[in-house]
């Protein structure tokens, strides 16, 4: 777990005004140092299990997309599961299962009507307590990951834009690399690398484990206890240190695409996700681009009629994160032009040009946002064990909203000027081949 | 805590099942014909409608994507607010509204915190009432729309449906493009936005639904005061054709250049929503392809490492429906895929499945239908779709016990009657030099340069 002094803290006596019922969390650690986190809601009958392992494509090194391949293999098959039955067994439930990996963590959970919780626990704990990975999965796999990279970004319009700008964004950190990865290199990957992959990171002490939806929460504890509490502690290892240089000047670059709408990508590196010029950061994002009076939206598909869509984004990580801005432009239209108008518009933030109302806007929305966030049991779960893997603090879902409402107008303008400046981004311009 | 040493070897038992039922939800028609439902939901402060009106591109005409183009210009100005206005009120609010269609239906939604949501209801009623259609706003979303058809083409996927729906639906209205073509858009404008909406958007054909903290008479009181003067009934005059299905296999490349994927469509036309045995299709269907187990994604993705998912569906309309098996293969995996593909088919009519894959598909769909009710806005969608397509209000009631009546026999019937390996259209968005010879083997192969 991160200890980083930049991470705000607030509570809802800070904020009176605002009435958010605080979901009943309950959390127990095991003697092997893993966590699990509790949350019971009666709706449906159902449960979901997240499975949370601290390691994601940072932490890939030379092993180009070990991490998202890893995710893969994982339900391939365990000592007791044999290939092939980790999913039927749970369709054979009614249960379904899927995962996720980004640079800094890998998230896998199950959704079984309740009465099949233990088994949802006997499945993913035998993957984490014993190796059954062949070398005829990994192969079968490694095919698969090439089709998805295929997919998600070789053959998608744009789609190589995420690779692209993260090359340029970082020159040393384990944020340069691709999740999906390489695939020359990624086909080059041995069984013996995968074996030393989980060996390092799939440890009880690098994982948390939430629970939400219907079920009797001490009965879960003594299962968590049951299926997870004989698994040996893993060893010790040391993270990289994120040690990255200063961008000062802009890195402008061309990519060559097929697509027919030119598009304008702009990408600054911005604080931790958790930072207080995150949360400041956000709620500029929301005000350049949600919804369609927003400041972007407004002038570059609206008034001055240059974009066919317009976004912004914080994409938050546990080291950095990524502020982007994209334009798609509408047929015949320049992209200097485009991006002289997105200029303009982030010349105003900077020199402190923004209505109090702009805020007010934002505020309203996010108060609509987190009441959406708690209502499916598979999102709560993804939270309450991201929450506490990399901020320690399950109970944030109670609190993040007061980390927004705390934001004051002084506070974006800062944030802006320190980080989004022209000196400090990577520009990437995509045209038809 | 535990004393003895866990035995991995041995899978514990489920527990005993707990019951789901369909929740029950309010719903009474108004004088004038509006449906009001209402699905109450107090968990969070938030209110959202949706309105639909029975009517959507299927009634075009000549005049492809006039019924997409209406229902956006609505929210697009209105009698005493223009474009920008309304989207400023709504954002302020922290709410959202949006408006679109599909073939059968009209959709406009919107939500805010329960505290805004009187005044996000008056605006939503506004711009469904008293829309304004300027040609300023129509010229506007005119070139958005052109662009975006033509971003569209850039989409392996999207070439590869257009190719298939073409040739699937032939005469049908189902065949043409949901958002018209850039001629089409080229040529909309203020008189025949008006006439679609004055000639399809009436209160016998519309439903309101109301997801959330709301009670049944404050909705029904606010449909009754914004809605209650609205009048006039819904009338088709159109003759609906049935279509016959393609005798022949016959493969179609759109190129999409550069490719290094084909997305692939391979099916045939099917039947509308509305049938008997829509039931044990469905079930065939999830065994087939329709679930990450099914037999297509296993043979496809984990025997052979052709793809990151294949999947395949019917896609039930109001008066037709087509099935399709769709996936992306590298260039070279093609030809194999469609191979595969077609045995699974073949082997679906050929043999009754086993027993285990017949428990298990039950226990999936089953189990997996609470999740399906896990939000308002979720029962909300399937209470709505019942209503578009005229299906009995029991449906849901009875889903389960449904499912588990379905027998072996029953799957084959389905399979036996609705796939027809030999009659498949084979359509792709891809790389024709790549591919084209190797797609020979399956029939006439048709290269086309671009589709509307």
């Amino acid at each position: 777990m991160q200890s980083n002094s930049n991470i705000i803290r607030y509570k809802s006596e800070d904020f009176p005004g605002i009435v958010e019922k605080a979901l009943d969390i309950e959390e127990i650690q095991l003697s092997n140092g893993m966590h699990a986190v509790f949350y019971k809601t009666d709706k449906i009958p159902s449960v979901c299990l997240n499975t949370i392992y601290h390691v994601g494509a940072k932490d890939d090194g030379e092993k180009s997309g070990i991490a998202h391949l890893f995710e893969h293999l994982m339900f391939e098959g365990s000592p007791n599961v044999p290939h092939g039955k980790f999913d039927s067994i749970l369709h054979n439930l009614g249960g379904e299962s899927n995962a996720y990996t980004s640079w800094d963590v890998t998230s896998y959970y199950i959704t079984v009507p309740s009465n099949s919780l233990e088994i949802a626990m006997w499945l993913d704990s035998d993957r984490l307590a014993g190796f059954g990975i062949t070398k005829e999965m990994l192969e079968i796999q490694k095919g698969v990951v090439s089709e998805e990279r295929n997919y998600i970004i070789e053959n998608t319009p744009y789609g190589s834009v995420e690779d692209e700008s993260s090359l340029r964004l970082f020159k040393n950190s384990g944020y340069r690399n691709s999740i999906l990865g390489n695939i020359s290199l990624l086909k080059k990957l041995t069984p013996d690398d995968i074996r030393n992959h989980y060996d390092k990171y799939y440890a009880p002490n690098n994982a948390v484990i939430a629970l939400a939806g219907s079920f009797d929460i001490e009965h879960a504890k003594k299962l968590v206890e049951k299926y997870y509490g004989g698994i040996p502690v893993g060893k010790p290892f040391t993270r990289n240190e994120f040690n990255e240089y200063d961008i000062k000047e802009e890195i402008k670059d061309t990519i060559y695409d097929n697509i027919q709408l030119p598009a304008k990508f702009i990408y600054y590196r911005v604080p931790a996700q958790g930072t207080k010029d995150y949360y400041a950061l956000q709620i500029l994002s929301s005000i350049l681009s949600k919804g369609e009076s927003s400041l972007l939206n407004k002038k570059l598909v609206y008034d001055l009629s240059l974009a066919n869509e317009v976004d912004t984004s914080v994409t938050g990580m546990e080291q950095t994160s990524i502020f982007g801005v994209s334009a798609i432009s509408l047929k015949g239209r320049n992209l200097d032009i485009i991006g002289a108008a997105i200029d303009e518009t982030m010349d105003e933030i900077h020199s402190g040009n923004i209505k109090d109302e702009e805020i007010e806007k934002v505020k309203n929305k996010i108060e609509t946002r987190t009441a959406f966030k708690k209502s499916s049991i598979v999102t709560l779960a993804e939270n309450l064990s991201f929450d506490k893997l990399i901020f320690g603090d399950a109970g944030r879902i109670n609190t993040e909203i007061f980390n927004f409402l705390s934001i004051t107008k002084q506070d974006i303008i800062e944030a802006a000027n320190k980080y989004l400046n022209k000196n400090q981004r990577v520009v990437l311009d995509y045209l038809p081949k | 805590m535990i004393a003895e040493k866990l035995d991995r070897s041995i899978r514990p038992l489920p527990g005993a099942p707990k019951d789901i039922k369909f929740p029950g939800y309010f719903e009474t028609t108004l004088p004038n014909g509006i449906t009001v439902i209402v699905i109450k939901d107090e968990k969070f402060p938030i209110v959202s409608s949706r309105f639909v009106f029975k009517a959507g591109a299927f009634l075009d005409g000549d005049n492809f994507g006039i019924s997409s183009f209406t229902s956006e210009m609505l929210t697009k100005g209105t009698a005493n607010k223009s474009a920008l206005e309304i989207a400023e009120l709504i954002d302020y609010h922290g709410a959202f509204l949006s408006s679109g269609c599909d073939f059968d239906a009209t959709f406009v939604s919107c939500y805010s915190l329960k505290k805004y949501f009187e005044k996000i209801f008056d605006i939503t009623s506004e711009v469904i009432l008293q829309p304004a259609f300027s040609d300023d706003e129509i010229n506007r979303l005119r070139e958005q729309k052109i662009n975006s058809i033509i971003s569209y083409k850039d989409e392996g996927d999207y070439l590869a449906a257009r190719v298939f729906k073409k040739n699937v639906y032939a005469k049908l209205p189902y065949s043409k493009p949901l958002d018209g073509t850039e001629d089409t858009v080229s040529n909309f404008n203020r008189n025949d936005i008006n006439n679609f909406y004055n000639s399809y958007y009436k209160p016998d054909n519309l439903i309101i639904a109301f997801v959330g903290d709301i009670s049944e008479a404050q909705a029904v009181k606010l449909v009754e005061e914004k809605f209650g003067q609205f009048s006039g009934n819904y009338i088709y005059n159109g003759n609906i054709e049935e279509e016959k299905i393609n005798e022949t296999k016959k493969v179609y490349i759109v190129n999409k250049s550069g490719a290094v994927q084909s997305s692939l469509k391979v099916g045939h036309l099917a039947f509308k929503r509305n049938i008997p045995d829509y039931i044990p299709a469905s079930v065939m269907n999830t065994l087939l392809g329709g679930s990450f187990t099914s037999r297509i994604n296993k043979n496809l993705r984990e025997v052979n490492g052709f793809t990151y998912g294949a999947r395949s569906y019917f896609d039930w309309k109001k008066h037709s429906g087509d099935f399709a098996v769709e996936t992306e293969v590298g260039n070279s995996f093609t030809a194999p895929a469609v191979k595969e593909i077609l045995f699974e088919v073949d082997k679906m009519r050929n043999e009754l499945v086993s027993d285990e894959e017949l428990t298990s598909v039950k226990n999936y769909l089953a189990g997996n239908f609470p999740l399906q009710l896990e939000t308002p806005n979720a029962i909300a969608s399937k209470v709505i779709s019942l209503k578009i397509y005229d299906i009995d209000n029991d449906y849901y009631n009875t889903y389960i016990s449904k499912v588990n009546d379905v027998t072996k026999q029953d799957i084959n019937d389905a399979a036996v009657k609705y796939l027809h390996p030999e009659k498949m259209t084979i359509a792709i968005g891809g790389n024709p030099e790549a591919i084209k010879d190797d797609m020979k083997q399956f029939g006439d192969v048709e290269v086309l340069e671009g589709i509307d």
